[in-house]
């Protein structure tokens, strides 16, 4: 979206996971740009999350939705004036519905340079059996 | 509907999306996407009394491979970043991320103390300090009394 629109500290409480620290307020929101491959195990996701730690990022699996939160700290020191803007400052959040072709217990991820790789493997399918039918 | 289905739903999920940005968008929700709007890597430029900084974002970039020059009143930062190995064009479902080399060059707006400029690289995020030079830093200037 084009728009550059910022919330409310009450919406973003609404919307955003809780980390368990203190937010401060009035901060945006920002869509993560994606990739999303498909291999022989399954699909890989890789999103940038620039400035987003292990400690700051959020994964999560519920029921069939796949979240992505991951919290940034300022990088500019207070005072700082902002000369020339390119992006804004902002924590990232994206989601996804999986389907049920995906082994939600087999998923791996890890984040390295600002960038997170999720491994969603397929589940195994199920080898076909013989049905001993039996007569009277 | 699920997104993670595999190739026949794929068409179908894309319609789908097009249509949530579209409605997303009339109804001004606070989710926006600057990132994709400017060429990698997105940079801000903030000034403080005794320097310039820079903050480049470039995630999947290695320290190593960022080439930073600083000449005649230019900034200069190149490097690539290279799409997962051993994938071929069809696998993609989706491609939002830029890959292969990129250079940027950016005028330093006052002198700089170009033989003092450091940078430092974390989690994707490149800081480039570039102090000033004397003559350009804030004086504080005495005023003489009568």
């Amino acid at each position: 979206m084009s728009q550059e629109i910022r919330k409310t500290s009450e919406e973003q409480n609404e919307q955003q996971p809780s980390t368990g620290d203190t937010a401060p307020p009035s901060r945006a929101v920002i869509t993560a740009p994606i990739d999303i491959y498909e291999t022989d195990e399954g699909l890989v996701l890789m999103a940038d999350l620039p400035g987003v730690t292990t400690d700051t990022l959020e994964l999560q699996v519920q029921d069939n939705k796949l979240t992505i939160f991951g919290r940034v700290s300022p990088v500019a020191p207070a005072g700082a004036r902002l000369l020339h803007r390119e992006y804004e400052q902002g924590d990232f959040l994206r989601s996804f519905i999986l389907s049920d072709e995906v082994d939600y217990d087999g998923i791996t991820a890890k984040l390295n340079n600002g960038v997170l790789e999720v491994n969603l493997p397929r589940m195994p399918r199920a080898e076909p059996r013989r049905i001993q039918v039996d007569g009277d | 509907m699920p997104v993670f289905q595999w190739r026949q739903s794929w068409d179908q999920f894309r319609d789908l999306e097009r249509e949530m940005d579209r409605l997303l968008e009339s109804i001004k929700l606070p989710f926006h996407n600057l990132r994709q709007q400017h060429q990698f890597p997105a940079v801000n430029f903030y000034e403080l009394d005794d320097k310039y900084l820079l903050v480049a974002e470039m995630p999947g970039i290695v320290a190593q491979d960022v080439e930073l020059t600083v000449a005649g009143g230019m900034l200069t930062l190149a490097g690539n970043r290279t799409a997962p190995p051993d994938v071929s064009d069809d696998a993609f479902r989706r491609r939002e991320r830029p890959h292969g080399a990129w250079q940027r060059s950016l005028s330093i707006p006052e002198r700089v103390h170009e033989d003092k400029v450091t940078a430092e690289f974390s989690e994707g995020v490149l800081s480039v300090h570039l102090p000033k030079a004397d003559d350009v830093k804030p004086r504080q200037i005495p005023v003489a009394t009568s």
